[in-house]
């Protein structure tokens, strides 16, 4: 028996010895008296949030509805990898800066904002800033190639064409929308 | 009782089931109490102090960090306690730790008689490892006992994974040299 062999038998038997060492049981009812020196906790909701999400959660699926998934996964990207394909080659969607330009002339409006096409006609997407020393209310956006319909919104209330637009179109309610062409090359003031 | 169910029971706990708490109190209060015991020798001590590391335990719920086993956490916990009482004691470690074999109830013993007939090299063992300074004695308790990994046992006794080891290894050194000098003597 080498020396090594004699200190494994001996880390043996002190491991073993350490194992069965031999314990004592608490007292009679002391988990009883611990439980009866706690008061309840009363969790704030900030808790209840960050305990909700470390919960863990099962998900189950069958194979099935995996493949499902799995293939309306492929098509969404087989579609955005075309769609992007397309965006690259033909550059329609090329964005130009356009700068609108309303001069105030008088009207001492508290606001003012483009609405449009390109914009949903949403007044909060595209509120003008007023230049005091132009005495101009500007925005400066960018819009893909095309032709876009569009109108100021004075005070949020007023509906006003852009007098400087070198087209208008009927709207079908009685009010003609200003239209900006966008080249997709050139910067455009309005 | 796995880590999964644990943590399902601290969650209840934390969303204010009180009573949840007393699974954790039945699955270590057996450890913990003979922590305390080995380190004060006093029965009545040790039932005291493990009650307040249970308590203190819960009252930190909060801070324990799902994902890691509670009975490390429980146990550094535990031992700070322990440390603490010594430091207000300032009493000798050695006379706790022969009064430690001694508080060992007859009924709790495990089998002595077969110990002495069929493992005799284990008892020794227990004489020799509860004789050990506390820092080598809860080393090789926690790798050996309780099967912690030494960097839990490096987090409980709050030292560096290396020193976790460098501990295990000298207290088995030490173990080592005494166990074969006490049986050289027998």
């Amino acid at each position: 028996m080498t020396v090594n062999d004699e200190k494994n038998i001996l880390d043996d038997m002190i491991i073993k010895g350490i194992q069965s060492l031999p314990e004592a049981e608490p007292p009679e009812g002391f988990s009883s008296r611990v439980m009866a020196g706690l008061e309840p906790k009363n969790p704030s909701v900030w808790t209840r949030f960050c305990l909700w999400l470390i919960e863990p959660r099962s998900v189950t699926f069958t194979p099935v509805r995996m493949a499902s998934v799995l293939a309306t996964a492929m098509v969404l990207l087989a579609i955005g990898f075309f769609a992007l394909d397309g965006f690259e080659s033909n550059g329609d969607v090329r964005l130009s800066t356009v700068r609108f330009v309303l001069k105030d002339a008088g009207m001492n409006a508290r606001s003012v904002a483009v609405i449009g096409s390109f914009n949903g006609w949403d007044r909060e997407d595209a509120v003008m800033h007023f230049d005091q020393d132009a005495g101009t209310w500007v925005l400066e956006t960018r819009l893909p190639s095309g032709d876009h319909e569009y109108m100021f919104l004075v005070d949020g209330q007023k509906l006003m064409p852009d007098p400087k637009a070198q087209m208008t179109r009927d709207d079908g309610f009685g009010n003609r929308n200003s239209i900006v062409f966008v080249n997709g090359y050139h910067e455009q003031t309005l | 009782m796995n880590k999964n169910r644990e943590e399902e029971i601290i969650r209840e706990v934390l969303l204010g089931d009180t009573q949840a708490f007393e699974y954790l109190v039945h699955k270590y209060q057996r450890p913990v109490y003979n922590l305390m015991l080995r380190n004060t020798g006093e029965a009545e001590m040790a039932a005291d102090l493990s009650q307040e590391a249970f308590v203190r335990a819960y009252q930190r719920l909060e801070t324990f960090k799902m994902g890691n086993r509670f009975f490390p956490w429980l146990y550094s916990l535990s031992l700070n306690l322990a440390r603490d009482w010594q430091r207000k004691k300032s009493r000798d470690r050695h006379v706790f730790v022969e009064n430690a074999a001694v508080m060992v109830r007859d009924q709790d013993k495990v089998d002595t008689q077969a110990m002495l007939n069929n493992h005799m090299d284990g008892t020794k063992a227990f004489e020799v490892v509860m004789g050990l300074d506390q820092k080598y004695r809860e080393a090789l308790i926690l790798r050996f006992r309780h099967d912690f990994s030494m960097k839990e046992i490096a987090s409980t006794l709050g030292i560096t994974i290396s020193g976790a080891k460098m501990r295990v290894s000298r207290g088995l050194d030490m173990v080592r040299l005494q166990f074969q000098e006490v049986s050289d003597d027998r």
